[in-house]
């Protein structure tokens, strides 16, 4: 008895322990602090962030991983960006650009041999005119109306260029780097080339000086600009020049000096700035929604199993991974909360992390009630599927964008937007016990009138909370609408998607107060309400009609129509009569 | 006899069939609105499906437009009786009290939907840095403007709406000598160069050398109609001409009659009000580095006479000025940045969703409290017995 107890502590630390190892920092790639330099702070996207958080997502975007193994080694994205920045040649020769498509494929003249394709910078480069040519008549198209080649060659070009302007944000590519270009300064044409790096820069690097306004940050093109013409030179240049020669030469040795050089440099200038990137990089490294999906995944296979072998040793196993899993989870949302200044959910990838957050603190509770492991199973699985989409809707780029006028109001971002996003979590969940509790009939055959009854009451009560966070979320966007818009309800696609869910949640309610439907009624139509959020969640954005079609999507479409019929499949299953599964007197064995 | 129908039409309107089947058809209808405004574009869509009792369709095998579903305002409507018939029929004891709240808080969200489905006015307010304006316009309708300018301090308006213009009627102008007549009325049209060798209804004016070719009225979000139309000007007993007034065209067109000087022009439907806004500054904030706007904001000078106030106001997003029952909202800019839009809304009903707000949500709370209380208790008397 005590060992189970036990077994369950000893599995949640255990996860949490696998989280926490995520967050160490890597050791030297061949001698130099790669890692020291990821923590470099910069401007970009109109925030201050790591130079880490850049090259994660860069790589990201374009090789849909934050790391990759070339030449026997693996390569993360601090030592790419560096290569890069400063040793294109080296850069271009490795394979990271994703191509699926099979026509974009046949545009440069490729055969896919494997199920993904990759290609280097150089091997696109005979390519690039073509591509950029195809791309420009695809941009002239608005997103939603573009075909499948279109999408894909307009994305080719984007990722290319994102690739090739990282390549000149340090120095132009092919140059012989920045001290070359400090002792050329009033060289003849030095001028336009300060121009192109100005243009070209992805991020400024160069911390504003003293005396300027807080957000001056300067870009190397902006910096040689201003000397060029007379100006005084950024004190940053030097320490960034010493990086790049040692870069190039390799000089481990020199390059980590000058590193310490800048950073003290960078601390003199912005004293928070660098405290601030650190504190990200831990957060880009541990990975708190990544790690947090591998546990709710391994407490689903643990209350998988519990049903079948050792259920009390199991049960509080999987109960405490979950546990562990939760907490993960909650830091992770608290590292975004206090990195951003904001509240939660902010965007379409954050809402689908609190929504998993939701669901699984939830399954907590109603687990910590009924201890029938329903609770935890739900959950995990439901946890694991939001971070699986958050995962996805990451994949786009930086998670932490700047927040466009309109939406730039903390008050109603923590009250209109988590409200909602919580009758989301609350929906789901009804929906996955309702699931639960149709695949338990059809293999359980015995009768068990008691877990029944459990379930249907677990999910009665959670359609009213859905129902009271979905109503109140509704109508609090309405008085945002009201105070940014002037109208409380203008029937955009997003507030019908949310009045749809209101208004599934009350008949839910209604039809059992009447007693049309009975216990199994009630699942079907819970079922039915995982369609409906996933709908008015995603499917409004794919209109790309009215005032909140501002998390625009195209990809996930054929996601979302599985999902949507997968759903209605369960709610054929959960309608069937339990008997249809069960031998019938008098058949045949 | 009477009293048995009565009765019975009493239980079906307070029954749950008629509230699920309701709810269900306001989803279907909540549902093919959202769909209906990518084609429709949302207002268009609204009035088709939300603001109309019956949904009608085309259908090209029959002549007539077909009643296809029962409109929002029907559903709505039936419902909103449904939900007081429920109401008084609820028990009226203090385990009933959340319910009672909810009932009431709904009931007001869906008279202050009405209200403003019936009462609600969207207009807009541009102005330039520097400029002062007194008055707010229509998003789409117009109307033709008569103006003496003759005397430069001040400016007789004479308004014409567009509904007028459109019953090919004489139209005297009362306090003028004027009467207008209109030839021709275009809802929608398209202008371009006269080619050689076509003659135009117009006399006078830039009219002659302009061809107008009719257009379908537009029906998308943001779309304005060209509303145009040929107008003889009858004066004394007499014709001054026949002009082309179109909001297409850029200024205004003059004439003289009688030594008073005055203006022809089709514009967007002007509400004058008894206040001015003079534009002092706009700012259009983005974050450093990127196109993403951070922050918009006009500060204007209310000057009202009546009230006799002169003050300084900051408008940005998410914190309009209400004022007078019209609120002003930063709503879009232009000409690089010199040009405020606010749109002004006024609604006399802006409050109640407010008031509902605060009562379902208290209601609900209240509701589910006892509920979870109950279940709480059933739970430990079946733990004990």
């Amino acid at each position: 008895m005590n060992f189970t107890k036990h077994l369950a502590w000893i599995a949640g630390g255990l996860a949490l322990l696998l989280a926490i190892t995520f967050a160490l920092p890597p050791g030297k790639a061949r001698g130099f602090d790669v890692a020291g330099y990821g923590n470099l702070p910069i401007l970009e996207g109109g925030r201050v962030k790591p130079l880490d958080s850049v090259a994660r997502n860069a790589l990201l975007v374009i090789h849909s991983r934050q790391g990759f193994r070339h030449e026997g080694r693996n390569i993360g994205p601090d030592e790419w960006v560096l290569d890069l920045m400063y040793r294109p040649q080296v850069a271009d020769a490795q394979q990271i650009f994703v191509i699926d498509d099979l026509e974009v494929l046949g545009l440069i003249g490729a055969k896919q041999t494997k199920n993904r394709n990759y290609f280097s910078f150089t091997e696109l480069g005979p390519h690039l005119d073509e591509i950029q040519k195809q791309a420009a008549n695809a941009q002239a198209v608005t997103p939603q109306k573009r075909t499948r080649f279109q999408s894909a060659i307009a994305n080719l070009f984007d990722r290319v260029f994102l690739y090739y302007r990282l390549r000149n944000t340090l120095q132009l590519a092919g140059s012989p780097g920045l001290g070359w270009e400090l002792q050329s300064l009033g060289g003849a044409d030095a001028a336009p080339r300060h121009a192109d790096l100005t243009q070209l820069a992805h991020f400024r690097i160069l911390p504003p000086l003293a005396g300027a306004p807080p957000e001056a940050w300067q870009s190397i093109g902006q910096a040689l600009t201003a000397a060029g013409t007379g100006g005084a030179l950024h004190p940053g240049l030097i320490p960034m020049a010493k990086l790049n020669a040692a870069y190039v030469a390799n000089n481990p040795a020199a390059f980590n000096a000058a590193l310490a050089e800048m950073k003290t440099l960078v601390n003199g200038l912005k004293p928070d700035a660098l405290g601030h990137a650190n504190r990200e990089v831990v957060y880009n490294r541990a990975q708190p929604f990544f790690a947090g999906m591998i546990i709710f995944l391994a407490a689903f296979l643990a209350v998988c199993v519990s049903w079948v072998w050792k259920p009390e040793l199991l049960r509080p196993t999987a109960f405490g991974l979950l546990f562990a899993g939760t907490i993960v989870q909650t830091l992770g949302l608290f590292f975004r909360i206090i990195l951003q200044g904001r509240p939660p959910v902010t965007n379409l990838y954050s809402s689908a992390v609190f929504v998993g957050w939701g669901i699984v603190v939830l399954g907590l509770i109603i687990e910590k009630m009924y201890r029938n492991g329903f609770g935890t199973a739900t959950a995990s699985l439901f946890g694991f599927a939001s971070l699986i989409v958050a995962q996805h809707l990451g994949e786009s780029g930086d998670t932490m964008e700047m927040m466009r006028a309109v939406l730039d109001s903390n008050f109603w971002l923590a009250t209109h937007v988590v409200t909602i996003t919580i009758g989301y979590s609350g929906t789901f969940l009804a929906g996955a016990i309702a699931i639960a509790y149709a695949l338990r009939k059809h293999i359980i055959t015995v009768p068990d009138p008691e877990t029944d009854r459990a379930l249907s009451d677990m999910a009665f009560g959670i359609i009213c909370f859905a129902l009271f966070f979905s109503f109140v979320g509704t109508v609090l966007g309405g008085i945002w609408a009201d105070q940014s818009w002037g109208r409380f309800w203008g029937w955009d696609p997003k507030e019908n998607g949310a009045l749809l869910i209101v208004l599934w949640n009350a008949i839910i309610l209604h039809a059992r107060l009447a007693g049309y439907v009975r216990d199994r009624g009630i699942m079907v139509m819970a079922i039915f309400g995982n369609v409906i959020t996933a709908l008015s969640w995603f499917g409004v954005n794919m209109l790309g009609v009215g005032l909140h079609s501002y998390g625009f999507m195209d990809q996930a479409f054929w996601a979302l129509l599985g999902f949507c019929s997968s759903q209605l499949v369960l709610m054929g299953i959960c309608w069937a009569p339990s008997r249809f599964w069960e031998p019938r007197p008098g058949a045949r064995a | 006899m009477i009293k048995t129908y009565a009765s019975r039409f009493w239980s079906l309107l307070k029954s749950f069939q008629v509230t699920i089947v309701m709810l269900a058809l306001l989803m279907c209808l909540v549902l093919l609105c959202t769909l209906a405004q990518v084609e429709m574009g949302t207002a268009g869509a609204v009035n088709a499906y939300m603001r109309s009792f019956i949904v009608w369709g085309d259908f090209s095998l029959v002549p007539f437009r077909v009643p296809i579903f029962p409109g929002g305002a029907l559903v709505g409507l039936i419902l909103a009786c449904n939900l007081m018939a429920k109401t008084l029929d609820m028990k009226r004891t203090w385990a009933k009290a959340g319910m009672w709240l909810v009932h009431l808080g709904l009931i007001i969200l869906f008279a202050g939907e009405f209200v403003a489905g019936m009462m609600q006015v969207d207009t807009n307010l541009s102005i330039e840095v520097g400029q002062t304006v007194n008055y707010v316009s229509s998003y789409k309708t117009m109307e033709l403007a008569l103006v003496d300018v003759t005397d430069p301090a001040y400016d007789d308006v004479h308004s014409i709406p567009e509904s007028l213009l459109s019953k090919n009627r004489p139209i005297p102008v009362p306090g003028t000598p004027v009467t207008l007549s209109v030839k021709k009325f275009f809802p929608n049209a398209e202008l371009a160069n006269l080619p050689a060798g076509q003659t135009s209804l117009a006399t006078a004016g830039v009219g002659p050398g302009v061809q107008v070719v009719e257009r379908p009225t537009a029906t998308a979000d943001g779309e304005v109609n060209q509303v145009s139309a040929f107008v003889e000007v009858l004066a004394g007993g007499r014709s001054l001409g026949v002009w082309l007034v179109s909001n297409a065209l850029g200024a205004p067109q003059g004439f003289v009659h009688e030594g008073r000087a005055y203006t022809l022009s089709m514009r967007l439907l002007r509400q004058y009000l008894p206040y001015a806004f003079t534009l002092k500054q706009f700012r259009h904030d983005v974050y450093p580095g990127t196109d993403i706007p951070k922050n918009f904001s006009s500060l204007v000078q209310v000057v009202n006479p009546s009230r006799k106030e002169s003050r300084e106001v900051l408008i940005f997003m998410n914190q309009p000025l209400r004022y007078e029952g019209k609120t002003f909202y930063q709503a879009s800019f232009g000409k690089n940045d010199t040009l405020s839009v606010l749109s002004v809304v006024e609604n006399p009903g802006w409050l109640l969703p407010y008031v509902s707000c605060v009562l379902v949500s208290l209601g609900l709370l209240v509701h589910f409290t006892i509920v979870l209380r109950r279940s709480l208790k059933r739970r430990q008397e079946k733990l004990e017995g």
